[in-house]
C-alpha cells in the first residue's frame, strides 16, 4: 500500500458546539488513490471535508497529514500541507477575473507564483484563452474546471473535491470527471464527495459509505458497487 | 446652476470617499455599520483637537489643551487616529462578535448602538458647540466654471486623487485582489491561503482613515460638529447603494451624483424657500434609478449556474 497523505481518526464535528453531526469516522487517503465518499443526504460527507480543511471545529478525533497531526490547524494554513479544496457552491470568486482567481489560488506560494499560474492556464487552454473575464460569467462547468484550476496552482498532493458534478448538464459532468482522471493522473491524490455514488465508485480505487454520521461500509469501488447491503441501501437496483 | 454643481461636486467627493469606505467594510465584513458617522466625525475632531490654537476655548478645553500644531500634521494624526480606533472596533469588539457567530441584523444594531453611543460621547467631551478648522479665509475664485475657494478647490482634487489610488490599489495590487476574494466569499478565500481575519483588519483600518478623511474635508468646506458623521450618513448609504451596495467603484460615483443632486437640486424652481428639503430630491432620483436598476449603477447581476 502506498504512503498514507491523509488519516481521520475518531472524527467528530457539527456545525453548533455540542451537536457532532459526524460521529467517529475514520479514513485513509494514500498516494496516487482516488476515494470517494458516497452516502444518503445528512449523512456528513460534505461535513467531513469541511471539519478537514478546518472550516468547522473538530471536538473529538485526530487529523494525520503524512504523518503529522494536524488537527484543528487554522483553515489558511491547511493549503501549505499540500491540501487543496473545492467546495460544492461558492467555488469560484465571480467578481474576479479568472487569472485574478488564479492570483488567489497562489497566494500561499512563497515565489514562483508567476510561473506557477502560467503553468496552470497552459493545462487549461479554455482559461487561458478567457483569463482576462470575470468567473461570474462562466457557465456550471466552467466554473468547476475553474475551481479545479484554483486549488492546482499550489501543486498539492491532495485534492478534496465536494460534489463537482452538482448542478451540471451530462456534458459538463463528463469533461469534469476526464479532467478530476487527468490530475489523478498526475500523482495528485482525489478525495471526492459525490451524491451521483455509481459514477463516483466506478471512477475510485476505493470509497467509503457513510450513514449518519459514521463509517457504514467500506471498500474496493467495484467491491462496493456489487455490494447487495449498499445497493439496497443507497445504489438503487444496478 | 453652475455654482449648485460646484457645491454639489464638493458634498459628492466628501460622499464619495465615505461612500467607499463603507462600501468596502460592507464587501469585507457584510457589515452595515450605522457607527460609519461618528468614524467620520473623529477625523475632524481629533483633527481640531491637534490644531486648534491654545487659546481658544474648543473641543475638550475643559480638560485638555490642545497643541496648536501645523494643520496638516493634525489631520495626518487624526486619520491615523481613526486607523488605530477602526482597528481596535474589529479587534475588541466586531471579531468577537463573528467568531460568536452573531447575526448580521444583531450586528447592524450593534453599530446603531455603538453609534448612538460615541456620539454622545463626543457630546458630553466635545460640546455641541460648532466649532471651525483654525484656517484663514480665502477669497473665492472660478476654477473652470465653478466657483470655489482655493481651499476647497484643493480638497476637491485631493478627492479625486484618493479615488484613483483606491481604484488603482484594489485594481492592480496584491492585497487590493485579496480584499475583492474575501468580500466575494471569505470561505474560499481562506481554504486558498488567505487569513481573512487579517484583511479583515486590514479593512476595518483602511475604511476608518477614510471616514476620517472624508470627515476633515467636510469640516474644512462647512465645519466641525460632534454630529456631523451622523447628518450626512443617509446620503452616504444613498451613494453606496446607488453605485451598488459592495463595489468600490460604484460607491466612488454613486456618492459623487448623490452630492450633486442634494446641491443641484437647490436650484429647481420648485425648491425655492425651501432648501432644507434638498436631501428629499436626492433621494427621490435615487429610488427612481434603482427601480429601473435595482443592483444600482455598477452592480452587477450574477450568472447563476
Amino acid at each position: 500500500m502506498n504512503k498514507p497523505i491523509l488519516e481521520c481518526n475518531g472524527i467528530a464535528a457539527g456545525y453548533v458546539k455540542g451537536l457532532n453531526i459526524l460521529q467517529g469516522i475514520d479514513l485513509v487517503v494514500s498516494e496516487g488513490e482516488i476515494i470517494s465518499i458516497i452516502g444518503p443526504n445528512g449523512a456528513g460527507k460534505s461535513t467531513l471535508l469541511k471539519a478537514i480543511m478546518g472550516l468547522i471545529n473538530v471536538s473529538a478525533g485526530r487529523f494525520f497529514i503524512n504523518g503529522v497531526d494536524k488537527t484543528n490547524l487554522s483553515t489558511h494554513k491547511i493549503i501549505n500541507e499540500g491540501i487543496g479544496y473545492v467546495p460544492q457552491v461558492e467555488n469560484v470568486f465571480p467578481s474576479l477575473t479568472i487569472e485574478e482567481n488564479l492570483e488567489i489560488g497562489a497566494w500561499s506560494l512563497a515565489k514562483n507564483r508567476k510561473s506557477s499560474i502560467t503553468k496552470v492556464l497552459n493545462d487549461f487552454p479554455l482559461l487561458n484563452e478567457r483569463k482576462k473575464e470575470k468567473a461570474g460569467n462562466l457557465s456550471g462547468g466552467q466554473r468547476q474546471i475553474l475551481a479545479l484550476a484554483r486549488a492546482l496552482v499550489t501543486s498539492p498532493n491532495l485534492l478534496l473535491l465536494d460534489e463537482p458534478s452538482a448542478g451540471l448538464s451530462p456534458v459538463a459532468i463528463n469533461e469534469v470527471f476526464k479532467t478530476i482522471n487527468e490530475i489523478n493522473e498526475k500523482n495528485v491524490s482525489i478525495l471526492l464527495v459525490e451524491q451521483n455514488a455509481k459514477r463516483a465508485l466506478k471512477f475510485s480505487n476505493r470509497g467509503y459509505v457513510l450513514d449518519q454520521g459514521r463509517n457504514a461500509y467500506q471498500g474496493e469501488g467495484e467491491e462496493l458497487l456489487n455490494d447487495p447491503r449498499v445497493v439496497d441501501l443507497y445504489l438503487g437496483k444496478l | 446652476m453652475i455654482d449648485q454643481l460646484g457645491n454639489g461636486l464638493l458634498l459628492g467627493i466628501i460622499i464619495s470617499v465615505a461612500s467607499v469606505a463603507l462600501s468596502l467594510l460592507y464587501g469585507v465584513t457584510r457589515i452595515v455599520n450605522f457607527a460609519h458617522g461618528e468614524i467620520i466625525a473623529l477625523g475632524a475632531i481629533v483633527t481640531l483637537f491637534f490644531s486648534g490654537p491654545i487659546d481658544s476655548r474648543v473641543l475638550f478645553l475643559e480638560r485638555f489643551s490642545p497643541l496648536g500644531m501645523s494643520f496638516v500634521t493634525s489631520a495626518i494624526i487624526g486619520i491615523i487616529f481613526c486607523g488605530v480606533f477602526g482597528g481596535l472596533l474589529e479587534l475588541l469588539l466586531f471579531r468577537p462578535l463573528r467568531k460568536a457567530e452573531v447575526g448580521n441584523i444583531a450586528v447592524l444594531v450593534v453599530t446603531i448602538g455603538l453609534s448612538i453611543f460615541i456620539r454622545h460621547l463626543y457630546l458630553l467631551f466635545a460640546t455641541g458647540r460648532v466649532q471651525n478648522f483654525p484656517l484663514d479665509l480665502e477669497r473665492r475664485q472660478t476654477y473652470l466654471f465653478f466657483e470655489m475657494t482655493p481651499r476647497n478647490f484643493k480638497v476637491l482634487i485631493a478627492g479625486l486623487i484618493v479615488m484613483i489610488v483606491i481604484g488603482l490599489f484594489l485594481t492592480f495590487t496584491r492585497m487590493g485582489k485579496a480584499m475583492r476574494a474575501v468580500r466575494d466569499s471569505g470561505e474560499l478565500a481562506s481554504v486558498s491561503g488567505i487569513n481573512s481575519d487579517s484583511i479583515i483588519l486590514f479593512t476595518w483600518i483602511s475604511s476608518s482613515m477614510l471616514a476620517g478623511l472624508a470627515g476633515i474635508f467636510q469640516a474644512i468646506i462647512n465645519d466641525v460638529r460632534y454630529n456631523m458623521g451622523f447628518l450626512i450618513l443617509l446620503l452616504i448609504f444613498a451613494g453606496t447603494v446607488l453605485g451598488g451596495i459592495g463595489t468600490s467603484f460604484g460607491a466612488m460615483v454613486g456618492g459623487l451624483l448623490i452630492g450633486i443632486f442634494v446641491q443641484v437640486s437647490v436650484a429647481l424652481p420648485f425648491m425655492e424657500g425651501h432648501t432644507e428639503a434638498k436631501n428629499a430630491v436626492a433621494l427621490a432620483i435615487m429610488i427612481l434609478i434603482l427601480l429601473f436598476r435595482p443592483q444600482g449603477i455598477f452592480g452587477q447581476k450574477e450568472r447563476i449556474s
